[in-house]
């Protein structure tokens, strides 16, 4: 059915009636011509992610949306991309109007007959097409505005008079001939390009999921096996979704063992995914690996063991995130509302340096048997390095260290009952080993070594505990001495250890989940 | 032919669940307040129960074990049967 008039031309085309919009959105009504239109008119925008005239029309209107809409205009981005994607899109660009989305074919880009984006099409109450504007054309965008500040009997803001004034538009996914376009999705395109079009990354090139790669990864196991929903949009976490999420983040097969027992530990409900999942806060999920896992598979817990360069450790902790961020529809701007963020939400991998170590490893901490592989997931910050080449004695050595993290969370939030995770490097782990230091007497020491009278955390935040204390009370940085977990890893030259702060507030506890051994 | 990918998404369509009808007052109804238990919530709802409580609602309070967490299955039971309105203190 030819509609009444095309949007393929240099605007000033309309008197049609504009056809239904086949879109999705984020909310749970439906989008409909009435409902945007219920105000007095619609703007409709046809944009593309990949186009720059899109970006440029969305960066001009968007901040003028409010006023629009506050005059009874309302306006709605309609992109030719997942719906993810537009979210992303239309934040980073600064839009504040509604946000929808199409898949291929793009049937309302197709209804409306788009051979450009963007395009902005105004429709009044009446449901006919007031008038389009295809590309960027500041003066002709301005005459839309002022024909629905008529029809409104209201001022409407337009955009600035700031270069450039047009701009050509991109081709409309939904012009391109539908052969073509499955040609270029049949080989033709790229697929690394493809895993962005569908959502399917966390902001760096991923490994398409092929029903190859994703058996491989299996390697026989049951696809269908669920290991829980996960939050926050509780999407089910199949084992054929976390070796998806595994190959997207570059593991081996090799790996996947100690990828489903870190989907497992994060997904018991005592770990409070949902809570870190979607805070402002800065919250990873820290992995540690411990066992001959480790070695078996080639984690690194020497040089650099917090850094870049080892396959192992920055892929089994990307592939966690992704489970989090995709199968749990996490993603950074919608459901995770992270302020900032911080690089070890990418993914975060630790092997400890059991050989290394002068005390028990993490594992056999919290009970397992030290030859078994296990993986345990702390809800943690970015680490902080501690610089510490001076001092001789355990105890100097132990005061550095723990007062380093005196402003984990907050300078005066004392006392944490989170824990703060201490990575410490192999020269200092053996002064405390030349020392007989235990991992406890440590521990205690770091505790008892770290307070402050009540008068003087005052300022700022701070906690109830620090209010309600006499002012010369002394108050802990920490709740208790189990508050402060102890890893040894890193290269064998450098004093330098770390502290990772926790994800506080949250009742998330330390999970271990034992790696699945096929050997035996 | 298109690849055969895996995906990583639960693809399961959700029915979306239709918003409750919006009441026309409070006057005379039983509205639910919900402490989330986040900073000063309970300062919100303080406000908002003298509100209500000043246009003719009768008010009852109840609390979340913990804000990072859904509400358990019971309190939303409650919620539901207790009371015609719920208003929730969210994020300070």
């Amino acid at each position: 059915m030819e509609p009444a008039w095309r949007a393929d031309g240099d605007g000033g085309l309309g008197g049609g009636p504009a056809p239904e919009l086949d879109v999705h959105a984020t909310g749970t009504a439906a989008v409909t011509l009435a409902g945007l239109t219920a105000g007095g008119c619609a703007l409709l925008v046809f944009v593309s992610e990949h186009c720059p005239t899109s970006a440029l029309a969305l960066r001009r209107l968007g901040p003028l949306c409010a006023a629009w809409a506050h005059a009874g205009l309302t306006a709605i981005a309609i992109f030719e991309d997942p719906l993810d994607v537009a979210i992303r899109t239309a934040r980073r660009l600064g839009w504040t109007g509604q946000v929808a989305a199409q898949e291929p074919p793009y049937p309302a880009s197709r209804a409306y007959r788009l051979a450009t984006v963007p395009t902005a099409v105004l429709v009044g109450r009446d449901g006919l097409v007031a008038g389009a504007v295809a590309g960027w054309d500041r003066r002709a965008v301005a005459g839309l505005l002022g024909e629905a500040a008529a029809r409104l009997g209201a001022g409407l803001p337009v955009p600035p008079e700031e270069g450039p004034l047009t701009k050509p538009g991109c081709s409309s996914k939904a012009a391109i001939d539908p052969d073509l376009v499955a040609a270029m999705s049949d080989g033709g395109g790229d697929d690394l390009e493809e895993m962005f079009e569908r959502g399917w990354t966390d902001g760096l090139p991923v490994i398409p999921p092929t029903a190859e790669r994703v058996a491989a990864m299996l390697d026989g196991r049951d696809g269908g096996e669920s290991l829980g929903l996960v939050p926050p949009a509780m999407g089910e976490a199949t084992l054929a979704r976390v070796a998806a999420c595994a190959v997207l983040a570059g593991c081996r097969p090799a790996y996947f063992p100690v990828v489903a027992a870190a989907a497992r530990a994060v997904l018991d409900p005592a770990f409070n995914l949902h809570g870190q999942a979607v805070t402002t806060q800065p919250a990873g999920q820290l992995v540690v690996v411990n066992g001959p896992v480790r070695e078996a598979i080639g984690l690194n817990s020497g040089m650099g063991a917090l850094g870049p360069g080892f396959r192992a450790n920055l892929t089994i902790g990307r592939a966690v995130r992704l489970l989090v961020s995709l199968t749990g529809g996490a993603m950074p701007g919608a459901m995770d509302r992270a302020t900032l963020g911080q690089m070890g939400k990418l993914g975060f991998c630790v092997a400890e340096d059991e050989e290394g170590s002068p005390w028990e490893p993490l594992h056999v901490e919290r009970g397992f048997a030290a030859g078994r592989s296990v993986v345990t997931v702390i809800g943690s910050d970015a680490p902080l390095s501690i610089s510490d080449h001076r001092s001789r004695t355990p105890e100097d050595l132990a005061y550095v260290l723990a007062w380093a993290a005196a402003s984990a969370w907050s300078t005066n939030w004392w006392p944490l009952a989170e824990p703060s995770v201490y990575v410490i490097c192999p020269e200092h782990a053996q002064m405390f080993r030349a020392a007989g230091w235990t991992k406890q007497r440590l521990r205690e020491f770091m505790f008892d070594a770290v307070r402050k009278p009540a008068r003087l955390l005052l300022r700022g935040e701070t906690t109830p505990a620090v209010h309600a204390a006499d002012p010369g009370t002394l108050v802990p940085k920490w709740a208790s001495p189990e508050a402060i977990v102890l890893l040894v890893a890193g290269g064998e030259a450098g004093r330098y250890s770390a502290v990772l702060g926790p994800c506080t507030g949250m009742g998330s506890r330390i999970v271990s989940r034992e790696v699945e051994s096929r050997g035996g | 032919m298109a690849a055969d990918y895996v995906s990583p998404f639960d693809e399961r369509v959700r029915a979306a669940e239709p918003l409750a009808p919006r009441p026309a007052g409070v006057a005379g109804r039983r509205v639910v307040l919900l402490d989330i238990r986040k900073n000063r919530g309970a300062e919100f709802l303080d406000r908002v129960e003298a509100l209500l409580t000043a246009g003719g609602a009768a008010t009852a309070r109840v609390t979340k074990e913990i804000f990072s967490k859904p509400a358990a299955l019971g309190l939303i039971d409650e919620i539901a049967s207790g009371g015609g309105l719920v208003v929730e203190a969210l994020a300070d």
